[in-house]
């Protein structure tokens, strides 16, 4: 339960932070924050006032392998075992995406909004239970752009934020919050890893996931096409 | 392939202004482009210090390099959704590089609880106010833990640097759970009166 009271908002927050809540508490926390403003800026304030904290900790040398490790799994796309996030099958609160343009209008979209490069890739992001799509996705050689196509706004004081999901990586990439004009552009990006990827939008506080991976439902998905 | 492909175009794009790029908040930015020069440069520069801060949560080196070697996967992978609204580079990293030690911690326990002379060593210094930096955000932190008492003040430190959970605590500093929790969420409160803007 997350209270409402600030000063209890701010104390719990606060617990969450200095690393004193169990695993599913902490989960809790970080679910909530996608549509809590007031407890995701409270978790921000004290990220950011203890933090100095961290020199206490004195630096120390990582084992000399450390770096060709990192480099040798982002190098071979993480193969390890591919298995679907937990907010991948969570029912999502559809309530906001109302129907809007019809899957024709987004391809009319499509030839309209196209990058200069001209699209290479694109994806049909729906609701999974819905055939209206909510966003058309665009990659051209060097440029992804992503584009509301039926009036979907995020809830209020919300933000709609743009994932790639790659079919060996375990954890969806972060490509940006969608500005409130619906549109956003991913500017020099290496479109030649997408093969294979999917798109999905996750409702999250204004500045994007404050995790690095997607804490509120995810509204829209869709796999990507070459064309 | 691809992604091998693609990292010497996001390179090659990079590569002019690598000599360039020095701050933590420029590197995640230009690793959010898909710069893997970037990365080794945040590695070369924030490594020691974040694997200091993982090793003090979960103990032990193997595990501490685990838990730099996600954190630096998940900074690669996210770097894009990072912007200065949301808080400093600083913080940024080291909130990914905490968090993964402490699911580290809980997934699999700490080998040692007590009897470690290393154990909570800077909690039990008296000049720890005096060691947390001189950087502007630093002193109010030094400032607002400085209004905290002894005890206070040590289990923030015990919380916040050596990732120890309320009954850790409890048990390291023999007092009631209910104690300990109450402690904490008045040092807490005192602690956001003093640094609220």
């Amino acid at each position: 339960m997350i209270p409402t009271d600030s000063e209890e908002l701010s104390a719990l927050a606060g617990e969450y932070v200095l690393g004193l809540l169990d695993a599913a508490d902490a989960r809790e926390i970080e679910q909530a924050m996608a549509t809590n403003s007031a407890l995701a800026s409270a978790v921000t304030f004290w990220q950011e006032r203890l933090d100095p904290l961290c020199a206490l900790a004195p630096p120390a040398d990582p084992p000399p392998a450390t770096w060709d490790r990192i480099n040798a799994k982002i190098a071979a796309g993480e193969r390890h075992i591919p298995r679907l996030p937990r907010w991948w099958n969570d029912p999502a609160p559809w309530r906001w995406a109302t129907a809007g343009l019809a899957a024709a209008a987004a391809v009319m979209l499509l030839v309209v909004a196209r990058p200069p490069t001209g699209p290479h890739y694109v994806a049909l992001l729906s609701a999974p239970s819905q055939q209206t799509p909510g966003f058309l996705v665009m990659g051209g050689h060097t440029e992804i752009v992503a584009r509301a196509v039926s009036g979907a706004v995020p809830p209020k004081g919300r933000a709609f934020e743009l994932w790639a999901i790659y079919p060996n990586v375990s954890r969806p990439q972060a490509l940006g919050v969608i500005p409130v004009n619906g549109v956003l552009r991913v500017k020099d990006f290496p479109t030649e890893i997408l093969g294979g990827a999917s798109f999905a939008v996750s409702v999250e506080p204004p500045g994007g996931s404050p995790t690095g991976q997607p804490t509120g439902p995810v509204v829209f998905i869709g796999k990507l096409r070459t064309i | 392939m691809g992604a091998v492909v693609s990292d010497t175009v996001a390179d090659r794009g990079t590569d002019g202004r690598v000599t360039a790029l020095s701050s933590a908040a420029t590197l995640v930015e230009a690793i959010g482009r898909g710069s893997r020069i970037a990365l080794k440069r945040l590695y070369d520069l924030e490594s020691k210090r974040l694997y200091g801060i993982a090793l003090r949560i979960v103990r032990r080196p193997e595990v501490a390099a685990d838990v730099l070697q996600e954190a630096f996967i998940q900074i690669w992978q996210n770097a894009r959704s990072y912007s200065p609204e949301r808080g400093a580079a600083q913080a940024w990293l080291t909130g990914i590089v905490r968090f993964r030690a402490l699911d580290a911690v809980r997934k699999t326990g700490r080998e040692v609880l007590s009897g470690d002379p290393a154990l909570g060593d800077a909690a039990e210094e008296p000049d720890v106010i005096e060691r947390i930096g001189a950087e502007a955000e630093a002193s109010a932190l030094r400032r607002c833990l400085g209004l905290l008492d002894d005890i206070q003040r040590r289990l923030v430190v015990l919380a916040f640097v050596d990732g120890y959970s309320h009954s850790e605590i409890a048990e390291r500093i023999a007092e009631p759970l209910g104690t300990v929790k109450s402690r904490i969420r008045r040092g807490l409160a005192a602690l956001k009166t003093c640094l609220a803007p």
